[in-house]
């Protein structure tokens, strides 16, 4: 079998410059593709060879297109393709043309994908091999009605989810029968929209759990171990914000019995490469299997932390056909890891994007901390990508150890030119209910008064400088009620010039 | 004019949130806390761009946007906006407020720039709080914007699958 030895990275930003550290390590050379959307994207600092696609002018992004991707595979003569994450990291069809013409997949099989990107056949191996769910229909459910008669059968809440969804896109809760005509119709659109397939399915809705997964890691001889669980309930509409691993909630016994099922899954369907299987746990622990996500997740940095290997050399590792070098048993979990999504977000604007360029940045560095991000002073954040900055991965030898750490890098944290998320992760590690564990995916709706920190020190001095300008230009003027700049709008991030002036 | 620039003793900043902060003048830069005065410096370099020094820490600083006696201030990454009033305008403005009617109407305005992907609710509806009315799309996040109130929909401005610009008006409700 011809060994890996030049990558085609089908993505971009930080996952792209993460699949690329890796690959340089292993002295495997890497081809990043340079888009008109981010011509200067630090990615492409990273590879061996940049595929010039700036000329492209069709309407769907490279990522997503699988003939586009195939070609310049073979015209950089790349042997294997790396998805990472999002764009067509879980498209059957786009592993199994990649196989056809020859190029290896750096991921699981196009069969694994398929069935396990359908949730509603996903949800039937589940059931076969009798792992906890929550109850829900058979399979899709054609219109309101039939809804409203699973519904009634299990009992509300219940939620109706995307048959090929993930992210949290077409995922509706019901918690009433007279609700349900409306959420059906703008779940089935949005999963028409974002996976081109409108069916749903309902389950019942579990109130207020933790969501608990599992990552997998599995090679071609059908080896799967698992290497503990993230917790990822600090989430706002099914995003999520802050991960860490491992999870207060869980102990050795329920951890064993949960990773015992979801290397189950993952060995029903053939499992090989990274693979995370979710779950939720409810307050009584009893967990329920949720769906199994075929790719490299955002979050997997957490889990490379405590276990000491690194995801993306397993996966092309097992890949290039080689088999796993430990057992269940050699997986041991030290310490403890955060991860704070710092995304270009304005947090008083209920989390609304704001893309924009990024002036400066600053992250801090601290053995405690690991930055992984695709982005540099100069760079921009583009509307028509997600919008995140960095990831701060924080470690510590146990969980307060930890969080200690992450409160300090916070602060050191220096990010101008967009707004962050970087104020609520502040108020975040200071929340009682974060600090002992005890939050849950209805966090961010229910428990928080504020999404963000500041002191009252910090407002008077933001007072004190709007006072200050106010001096500066009306005072030192013989006009003070009638000379005010009527109406002028000062492009952003102008102090810079201003201060000079003081 | 220059006679009554004499006259200001004090300034007050307003917050959006009607949180009055008074400073007396000639400005001083110092903030104080408790019996102590601590030394507020505005610094700006290379690296960081500008910021405020204040009892040993550095917060980032900007000027958003500043139009009359308005400003929007980025203080270690959150924004506030504040009016500086003189003790003579802020008397007017109490004045102007007393007499000024009830509000109305509520404007649903775009929070982003994105796509409509659905229009909810037609003219005529009656809504309660908390009702979805609009589902835009904005760097692949589908958003639902919520009625901030009870009312009757007055207007639809919005279409499904067309774009929007931020501060684009999209509904308006009748309270």
């Amino acid at each position: 079998m011809v060994k890996i030895n030049r990558i085609l990275i089908a993505n971009r930003g930080e996952i792209a410059v993460r699949i690329m550290k890796t690959a340089t390590l292993m002295k495997i050379e890497t081809v990043a593709i340079k888009t008109a959307v981010e011509p200067n994207a630090m990615y492409l600092a990273s590879a061996d060879v940049i595929f010039d696609n700036t000329e492209d002018n069709s309407e769907i992004p490279v990522f997503l297109d699988i003939e586009k991707l195939i070609d310049i595979a073979l015209k950089t003569k790349a042997n294997a393709v790396h998805p990472g994450y999002g764009f067509l990291a879980e498209n059957a069809y786009f592993a199994q043309k990649c196989i056809d013409n020859n190029l290896i997949f750096i991921g699981p099989s196009p069969d694994a994908i398929y069935k396990m990107g359908n949730k509603t056949i996903a949800r039937k191996i589940a059931l076969a091999g009798s792992i906890p769910m929550a109850m829900g229909s058979e399979g899709n459910i054609a219109n309101e009605e039939e809804a409203v008669i699973v519904a009634e059968k299990i009992g509300y809440p219940v939620i109706i989810k995307a048959a090929s969804g993930g992210g949290g896109r077409g995922m509706r809760i019901v918690r009433k029968s007279e609700e349900m005509g409306k959420m059906f119709t703008i779940a089935s659109k949005e999963a028409e929209k974002a996976f081109n397939d409108p069916s749903v399915f309902v389950e019942k809705y579990i109130e207020n759990p933790k969501h608990i997964e599992f990552q997998i890691l599995g090679d071609t001889k059908g080896n799967v171990v698992h290497l503990g669980e993230r917790e990822c309930s600090i989430q706002r509409k099914h995003q999520k914000l802050l991960e860490e691993a491992p999870s207060a909630a869980l102990d050795e016994k329920l951890r064993k019995k949960m990773g015992e099922m979801a290397v189950q899954i993952a060995k029903a369907v053939d499992y090989h490469s990274a693979g995370t299987v979710e779950f939720l746990l409810d307050s009584e622990k009893n967990f329920y299997f949720m769906e199994m996500n075929t790719r490299i997740q955002v979050e997997h940095p957490v889990t490379e932390v405590i276990t000491g290997l690194d995801l993306i050399e397993q996966q092309i590792r097992v890949a290039n056909g080689e088999e796993l070098k430990f057992k269940q048993s050699d997986i041991k979990l030290r310490g403890w890891a955060f991860e704070c999504r710092i995304n270009a977000e304005d947090v008083q604007a209920g989390f609304a994007p704001d893309p924009g360029k990024i002036i400066s940045l600053n992250m801090p560095s601290d053995p405690c901390v690991r930055v992984d991000t695709g982005v540099m002073a100069g760079s921009s954040i583009v509307a028509s990508y997600d919008s995140m900055i960095a990831k701060l991965i924080v470690k510590g030898k146990d969980r307060k150890d930890a969080l200690k750490n992450c409160k300090m890098a916070l602060d050191k944290v220096w990010i101008k030119g967009t707004k962050t998320t970087l104020p609520f992760f502040r108020m975040l590690v200071r929340h009682q209910k974060f600090q002992d564990g005890t939050f849950t995916t209805s966090f961010i709706e229910k428990d928080l008064e504020k999404y963000y920190f500041n002191s009252e020190y910090e407002e008077m001095l933001a007072a004190w400088l709007a006072t200050k300008l106010f001096v500066e230009e009306n005072l030192n003027d013989d006009s003070i009620n009638v000379n005010f700049e009527h109406g002028k709008v000062m492009s952003p991030w102008l102090l810079n010039k201003r201060i000079n002036q003081f | 004019m220059a006679n009554e620039k004499l006259q200001i003793k004090k300034l007050y900043a307003l917050s959006s949130e009607n949180k009055k902060f008074s400073f007396s003048l000639p400005l001083k830069h110092t903030i104080r806390i408790g019996k102590r005065d601590y030394e507020v410096k505005l610094k700006a370099d290379e690296k960081l761009g500008t910021y405020i020094l204040w009892k040993n820490r550095k917060y980032p600083v900007e000027i958003v946007r500043s139009s009359q006696n308005k400003y929007e201030i980025l203080f270690n990454d959150i924004s506030y906006t504040f009016t500086v009033e003189t003790p003579f305008s802020l008397q007017r403005k109490k004045v102007l407020n007393s007499s000024k009617g009830k509000i109305e109407k509520e404007i649903i305005k775009a929070p982003m720039p994105g796509k409509i992907i659905d229009v909810l609710v037609r003219e005529g509806a009656t809504i309660v709080k908390g009702e979805p009315l609009v589902i835009l799309e904005a760097m692949k996040m589908q958003n639902e914007l919520i009625s901030p109130v009870n009312g009757v929909v007055e207007r639809v401005h919005a279409k499904a699958n067309t774009n929007v610009m931020k501060d684009d008006m999209l509904i308006e409700i009748k309270l």
